[in-house]
């Protein structure tokens, strides 16, 4: 009986903590939608009031756009989709074709290359700031978006590589033997049966890796000098410059930021979730 | 066919670190030719008060923030994998902080923490707790306000890696248990615990290298400041080369900085592969 009871009070106090850490996780997102609809005097006198409110949808019209003089979300959106484009599109490509040839080749090859691209992922960011910078500036691409979404292909690929091995180790090698059989060659085999068959693990480190280029900010702020260059991490701390008078269109800008990333995770969360236990990580 | 990944390898990971090593031994401002002056900037790395400040922050934001995110992560997982109904919905929940971009997060929770017109200081003020405080304008809470939000942010994932741990464990050893007459309690801390401890060492290094390295939530709510209060390492490289045109020193401290970053990561996956191994 006594035991009964203990059990249930476990219950309430496990059910207590968990509803606490999601009111925690979830009121940032509902608070930063509804101060982007608030005017500045509303933030500043009743940050938290939801009755008598001013309600300012001009502000998402304002971040869009940006400030007078300054640009506005819809530049950095743009130049966010060419990062993240050409860095996840090149990285799933050599990733997916290294991954499945070093497994073909002979083991000390493949294990070399996995040893390589193990201490490529624990490389600090730090120590590479500084030469990419040097780099940029002696080839005259800071500010160019592609330019950065090459070096995005680079940073993506250890984990890409690792993720995908892994996969392809354990892929049956009676499938590619079936189709050498058949006359294809292994070129041929890879791109007609093995990638049309890893498309879930690909998938899936596609998006994880979209995830980190997405919100990538310390190269971001050094290699985008200029202001119509900037992608939407670098542009939301730009904001908080631009509008220094007008908080409510710094919100706006967060949820324009964080919002349709949400509902992209919902819609894929199971991909995403099955991205982080394979490995990946969000850096 | 592994000729591109190794030219990549090459091009954009051996080549930077030879150039870096290069750079931190010459005085460079940023343009024109580097002069090389041998030791220099080593030197004044390892004398320099700011650097020495600079790491034992950074050493403070990634222990302190790995440490308790970890913690909250570890009580998370274990009440979900001990059987908590509604699993599927928390573990959505749990995981939107890590979504949002880091800057997003800078933003947000610098503007939140303003005096007055901030919603944790309206939160606290309708508390009767007073509102006035300005946490990251005062040098004595602004490094512990970034702290907060790397736990904020970095649960979510911690989260579900040590999930995925606990679920590994087989449901007829907790059977076992009950049977002689274990509790819940103590199921944790005598079988829970030790099995996925491979995982969760990982993890913590795993978090203490991303809060070491957490420029972005740094530069986005405080940009180093007020004054050096929140100054951590890759911020002061950030300064050094960017702010005051002193590339030689940047490089120095980056060299420094990496190789110890370096050490605690190669450890952190050399516990992680030898996950299960002592079972």
């Amino acid at each position: 009986m006594t035991r009964k009871k203990r059990v249930r009070a476990g219950t309430v106090v496990g059910h207590t903590g968990a509803i606490l850490w999601s009111a925690l996780a979830l009121i940032p997102f509902a608070l930063i939608v509804l101060l982007a609809f608030k005017s500045n005097t509303d933030i500043y006198t009743d940050p938290l009031g939801l009755i008598g409110v001013d309600w300012r949808p001009e502000n998402f019209s304002e971040a869009w756009n940006g400030a007078p003089g300054g640009q506005g979300f819809a530049v950095y959106l743009l130049n966010s989709a060419v990062v993240t484009s050409i860095a996840i599109a090149g990285c799933l490509l050599v990733g997916a074709l290294t991954a499945y040839f070093a497994t073909l080749a002979s083991t000390r090859v493949r294990l070399l290359i996995v040893r390589l691209f193990l201490v490529a992922t624990t490389l600090p960011l730090i120590m590479l700031l500084i030469p990419y910078y040097t780099a940029f500036n002696a080839l005259d691409l800071l500010g160019s978006p592609w330019a950065l979404g090459v070096l995005y292909i680079a940073l993506c690929l250890p984990t890409c590589v690792l993720i995908l091995h892994s996969f392809y180790l354990g892929f049956p090698s009676e499938l590619a033997e079936a189709a050498s059989i058949d006359g294809l060659g292994r070129f041929q085999t890879f791109v007609r049966i093995v990638l049309p068959l890893s498309k879930g693990p690909i998938v899936a480190v596609g998006m994880i890796n979209a995830f980190f280029v997405w919100g990538e900010t310390q190269l971001a702020i050094v290699l985008l000098q200029s202001p119509s260059s900037r992608t939407i991490p670098v542009g939301l701390l730009d904001f908080k410059g631009q509008f220094a008078s007008n908080t409510g269109a710094i919100f706006a800008g967060l949820t324009l930021a964080t919002i349709p990333l949400i509902i992209v995770y919902l819609i894929f969360n199971r991909t995403i979730t099955k991205g982080v236990a394979l490995g990946g990580v969000f850096r | 066919m592994l000729v591109p990944a190794l030219i990549i390898l090459a091009l954009f990971f051996g080549l930077p670190i030879v150039d870096l090593i290069r750079t931190s031994f010459t005085r460079w401002p940023g343009i024109g030719e580097p002069t090389f002056i041998g030791t220099d900037n080593y030197i004044t790395a390892f004398t320099s008060p700011e650097v020495r400040e600079a790491l034992l922050r950074s050493v403070l934001l990634g222990v302190g923030a790995a440490l308790i995110l970890s913690t909250i992560a570890t009580v998370l997982a274990a009440l979900i994998s001990g059987g908590l109904r509604g699993k599927s919905i928390y573990r959505v929940i749990w995981f939107l902080p890590a979504i949002a971009p880091p800057s997003a997060v800078a933003v947000f929770w610098a503007l939140s923490v303003q005096p007055r017109s901030g919603a944790v200081n309206a939160f606290l003020g309708a508390l009767g707790l007073g509102d006035t405080h300005a946490w990251l304008a005062d040098p004595s809470t602004a490094l512990y306000v970034i702290i907060a939000v790397a736990v904020w942010a970095g649960v979510g994932f911690a989260f579900l890696v040590i999930l995925g741990a606990m679920e590994e464990v087989p449901v007829s050893v907790y059977e076992a248990a009950s049977i002689d007459g274990a509790s819940r309690i103590r199921q944790f801390f005598f079988i829970t615990l030790p099995l996925v401890r491979p995982v969760l060492s990982m993890i913590v290094l795993l978090e203490v290298i991303w809060a070491f390295n957490g420029f972005t939530l740094v530069w986005g709510m405080t940009q180093g400041g007020p004054g050096n209060a929140t100054s951590i390492l890759p911020v002061q490289v950030y300064k050094d080369a960017f702010l005051f045109s002193n590339f030689g020193l940047a490089a120095a401290v980056s060299v420094v900085g990496g190789i110890l970053l370096l050490v605690v990561g190669l450890v952190g996956q050399w516990l992680g592969s030898r996950k299960g191994a002592d079972e």
